[in-house]
């Protein structure tokens, strides 16, 4: 490898590293976004399927409204100050996937274990490989299937919406995360390799311009020097 | 610069704090309100005399205590709706809806109400303050009866695992057993909003 190729090398490492973090920033800031929307729907949804718990006469609102309010805030505060203040970083996208997986979880358990609400795990992690770090959304699936498994076993209707599910249905649910997470891992991998090809292709050009800069700046001296001369 | 830093760190390590300590505060909150279960009946041994429900000898009878606007009761309604389909033909269900007197007519009209009014061979029973529940000496929506043909009392409890949640577990199927086989005597804890208190 010679001096060119080593210095064009090191540019495209560099922007790739800016063009990834620029992409990691503003995904950071659509999930904050998200997670909000999520919290609000969370209440709306604890309002509206079960506002109230009665003691005779007397209503007091449900704990699963104060779930939604206090541990849906609680579940949130931490990614969204980390992607307002820490844009970009790992630390940051780990902490997001793992809360939006936590928003999933106190979803599925504020519509009782409903089947269909799964459904938003694995919209959440395609939209968290749209970071381009497949780690990710082995945090993603670590926290999902924490979840499932722990749950399972001393609460199996607010996961699974049946009291006596097999042991082995955590695998079952893990299994299809796994399935989803096997393309999208390939995405992520596909994705990284575009992003350094167009760096690649990105540094090359502006080597060649700076060649043909070079090479004008020596003309326009030599044809000056020529002026001089005559 | 270094009093922004500071402040920024303390701001996460304090979201970090509060992140970690509501999610464990949340699981356990939800377990605890879902599996604690309500008052149970002190149920007598044999079928009330002064009930409005009536009761012919020789009629098994499946009596259900419910609080219209207790959300938990939509799974208890749907367990029952489960027994009803397995059980014999003719067993007679019976649904005693609160309604407390302060309250205006039509406010017992939820969709608990409507649920256990599209149950098949059920019986919906208005219980005006109460009075139907403190005859069966009931006090948690969901807390439901089986009594046999002699009018004795062979089951007494919830239909429901936790709160709120429907789905196989031993309170509904003790119920099937009974109301199939006519042997046994079963009992299990009850979970909903308290009625009469």
């Amino acid at each position: 490898m010679n001096e060119n190729d080593s210095s064009i090398t090191a540019r495209a490492a560099q922007l790739r590293d800016e063009q990834l973090f620029e992409r990691r920033k503003r995904i950071d800031r659509m999930f904050a976004v998200l997670l909000v929307v999520q919290y609000l729907a969370g209440i709306i949804g604890a309002l509206t399927v079960s506002p109230y718990a009665w003691e005779g006469k007397v209503k007091v609102l449900h704990t699963h409204v104060w779930v939604a309010i206090l541990g849906g805030g609680g579940i949130i505060i931490l990614p969204i100050l980390l992607a307002m203040l820490r844009p970009g970083t790992t630390l940051t996208r780990h902490v997001i996937a793992a809360s939006q997986m936590l928003s999933s979880a106190l979803l599925i358990h504020l519509t009782g274990g409903r089947i269909e609400t799964h459904f938003h795990v694995f919209g959440s992690l395609a939209f968290l490989a749209f970071y381009l770090d497949w780690p990710v959304l082995i945090t993603a699936t670590v926290i999902v299937a924490a979840d499932h498994f722990l749950r399972g076993i001393f609460w199996p209707e607010s996961v699974y919406g049946v009291a006596n599910p097999e042991w082995w249905r955590f695998l079952e649910h893990a299994g299809w995360v796994v399935f989803e997470d096997i393309f999208l891992v390939w995405s992520c991998v596909l994705g990284q390799r575009e992003v350094v090809k167009s760096a690649m292709k990105q540094a090359e050009v502006e080597h060649l311009s700076e060649q043909e800069q070079l090479k004008s700046a020596a003309l326009e001296m030599a044809m000056a020097e020529m002026q001089a001369a005559s | 610069m270094n009093i922004r830093r500071v402040l920024i760190t303390s701001a996460l390590v304090g979201a970090t704090l509060l992140w970690t300590v509501t999610i464990g505060a949340m699981y356990r909150a939800i377990r605890q309100f879902e599996s604690t279960p309500g008052r149970a009946a002190d149920a007598l041994g044999s079928w009330p005399a002064s009930s409005r429900i009536p009761r012919a000898p020789g009629q098994w009878r499946l009596v259900m205590l419910v609080h219209p606007h207790c959300s938990c009761s939509r799974a208890s309604i749907d367990e029952l709706r489960r027994i009803i389909e397995k059980s014999p033909a003719s067993l007679e269900t019976y649904v005693v809806v609160y309604r407390p007197k302060e309250f205006p007519n039509g406010w017992e009209k939820t969709d608990v109400f409507t649920a256990a009014s599209h149950l098949p061979r059920t019986h919906i029973v208005l219980d005006n303050d109460g009075h139907e529940a403190s005859i069966f000496h009931g006090f948690t929506s969901g807390q439901t009866f089986l009594y046999d043909g002699d009018g004795r009392l062979r089951f007494s409890g919830g239909i429901t695992l936790l709160r709120g949640h429907a789905g196989f577990n031993s309170g509904s199927a003790e119920v099937m057993q009974i109301a199939r086989t006519r042997e046994g005597n079963g009992a299990h804890p009850v979970f909903g909003c308290a009625i009469n208190k």
